[in-house]
């Protein structure tokens, strides 16, 4: 940078308000804090939607599910030995036996189709249902259940209340036709994953309830792995791999949904890029700016192309004047769109639809790395804007200027 | 030495559709050290015939010569021939608003390159020499016509250029600020050896000038 480009630029710095705060640069200024920061509130929410999607799905979910090759359940042997192999491989986080079964969830003259879960803890593993029981206890005893918190709305349902579950014995049919076996169970905690499917058909409950309503007295219906979260996008290799390790008797099934979360990555930086085009936008008010900023300063630019400064030096001392005003209000856009976006997580007037967006609650997630992102993008469409009229000063003749300043 | 000359010069403007031919096959030399005034008529070319010489305009045929080398303001080197070789002063003053006294005096200082501490050591000596160092820190709005003036005459001069270019420079001064700055640049002139071309309406200023040219019709009588 040239000595007097150093000069004009350490005025600007130190007399901001003299030099940078003009009444043609307003709508400049407007332009670029808008668009900012709706690109901004844009990003922080959907990567906020991103990673709590990730944080339920990767939490909520097994990762990958063991299953007899045929359609029995998996026996206990093969449970146990599927354990053997699978659990200290370094990628596991952990590894239940499960058994689930489809019923129905009845109070009073409410009813529900559910999904009922029991897991067999007996190897010490971490309870994953717990940090999501938010009502209650995420202990289970026998005649003990928890329940998504929509199922337990949708029946009327609140702890210490009492939901009887069905369940259709094919083995019990009577001369009147298919005896449903019934049980009641006492609603011991309410589960809120946030992961719509499940909060509105889940009922976790025991074991030796499980088994006697579905009258499966031993085996379970699959394993369940959970990855650590690093190693979840490599859930389809990883079961491929453990195929191969476990022969032919089992059989390890992917279960979590990548290409969703891929999906909503893309979808997000489509927006991104979508949303830069109003950046672009704005930037129509920013040449307008600097044009302006040109007609204003006739005369200086004329003097210091007389004085011998070069049409560039000309053109790097107008354009640090606006660059600054710009860069100073993308980071206002930026803090703006960080309060768009709080304002959208936090109210209560808009809730997600589960059943569409799979959560029900909109998160803002400001990650630095995005922040960085918007800031280098927004002022390179914006360094582009003030750097195209200022093409103009390499025409411009001094004498022209001096006649008409 | 011829230190800027404008040979076979000629300058036509539209105006309302008629041509107005304001330079007619000028020359003009002027040698180093010299002290020169132009008169003429207001509208007579005086200022076309300067910012030709000083390189800010372009006739439509003809040479000028600055240090032994043809030029024009088109020409790639242009802009550091004005900055080194020539200083202009203008009859508005034309300093910049956002800069000092002395920034403005170091301007072309920095726009060749140099340090920002040897630019302001310089302008701070050359504001000392025009008794304008207490004004170093004001800025143009804060000085009075007189000052101003001054101030663009040092400026013109920072880069210890071969010659300077003042256009009616007293043209917007009383008659007390006026005579100060043609009495500094005759001492310029006297001391220094400052090459001086100096454009005014005023002949009785001019009459004290040692060479003085009337533009008349377009040649330089």
């Amino acid at each position: 940078m040239n000595p007097a480009e150093r000069l004009f630029l350490s005025r600007y710095v130190s007399d901001p308000k003299r030099n940078l705060l003009r009444f043609s640069f307003l709508f400049m200024i407007l332009g670029i804090v808008i668009s900012v920061g709706i690109l901004s509130a844009a990003l922080n929410l959907f990567e906020g939607y991103e990673r709590a999607l990730r944080s339920v799905l990767l939490d909520s979910f097994a990762h990958i599910r063991v299953v007899s090759a045929d359609v029995d359940p998996l026996s206990g042997a093969q449970a146990s030995d599927v354990l053997n192999r699978l659990s200290k491989l370094p990628e596991v986080r952990s590894a239940v036996p499960v058994l689930s079964s489809s019923l129905l969830a009845q109070n009073g003259d409410k009813a529900r189709s559910g999904m009922m879960q029991a897991y067999s803890w007996e190897n010490g593993d971490e309870n994953i249902f717990a940090k999501y029981v938010k009502k209650g206890s995420a202990d289970l005893a026998p005649g003990k259940v928890i329940l998504g918190h929509y199922l337990a709305q949708d029946l009327g349902l609140a702890l210490g209340d009492t939901v009887t579950v069905s369940f259709p014995r094919l083995d019990l049919i009577t001369p009147l036709g298919m005896y449903p076996n019934q049980r009641p169970l006492q609603v011991t905690g309410i589960y809120n994953s946030g992961f719509y499917e499940y909060d509105r058909s889940l009922l976790i409950g025991d074991l030796e309830d499980l088994r006697a309503l579905t009258g499966v007295s031993s085996g379970f219906s699959s394993l369940e792995l959970r990855l650590h979260n690093k190693f979840a996008d490599s859930a389809p290799t990883l079961a491929r791999k453990y195929n191969q390790i476990l022969g032919r008797e089992v059989y390890a099934l992917p279960v979590i949904n990548t290409s969703l979360l891929s999906l909503v990555r893309m979808q997000k930086w489509l927006i991104f890029i979508v949303f830069s085009f109003l950046v672009l936008i704005a930037g129509i008010n920013v040449i307008s700016g600097v044009l302006t900023l040109m007609l204003d300063k006739r005369a200086e630019i004329a003097v210091l192309k007389a004085l011998g400064a070069s049409s560039k030096s000309v053109r790097n001392i107008l354009a640090w004047q606006v660059t600054l005003v710009c860069l100073i209000s993308v980071i206002l856009g930026q803090l703006f769109g960080l309060l768009i976006s709080w304002g959208i997580a936090n109210q209560n007037i808009y809730k997600l639809k589960g059943e569409v967006y799979f959560i029900d609650r909109l998160e803002l997630y400001a990650s630095p790395l995005n922040q960085v992102i918007i800031f280098v993008v927004a002022s390179f469409l914006i360094w582009i804007c003030i750097r195209a009229p200022l093409r103009r000063i390499n025409r411009m003749r001094i004498i022209d200027l001096l006649r008409n300043p | 030495m011829i230190c800027l000359a404008g040979y076979s010069l000629y300058k036509t403007y539209q105006d309302k559709g008629q041509d107005i031919r304001v330079l007619i096959d000028t020359n003009l030399e002027v040698q180093r050290g010299e002290f020169v005034c132009i008169t003429g008529k207001s509208g007579c070319g005086k200022s076309t015939l300067l910012h030709i010489l000083g390189l800010l305009d372009d006739p439509d045929s003809g040479r000028v010569v600055v240090n032994s080398a043809e030029l024009s303001s088109r020409h790639a080197s242009a802009h550091k021939i004005r900055n080194r070789d020539i200083g202009f002063i203008f009859q508005f003053h034309y300093l910049l608003e956002d800069l000092s006294a002395l920034e403005n005096v170091a301007l072309p200082m920095l726009i060749a390159g140099e340090a920002k501490s040897k630019a302001f050591q310089e302008a701070g000596s050359l504001l000392k020499r025009l008794n304008l160092e207490d004004r170093a820190n004001h800025y143009p709005n804060q000085l009075s016509g007189g000052e101003q003036q001054r101030i663009a005459l040092a400026r013109a001069l920072i880069n210890s250029p071969s010659i300077v270019l003042a256009d009616e420079p007293t043209g917007n001064l009383d008659p007390q600020h006026s005579a100060e700055v043609w009495e500094l640049m005759f001492r310029l002139n006297r001391d220094l050896e400052q090459t001086f071309v100096i454009v005014t309406h005023d002949r009785e200023l001019a009459r004290q000038s040692p060479k003085t040219y009337e533009l008349k019709g377009g040649t330089l009588i």
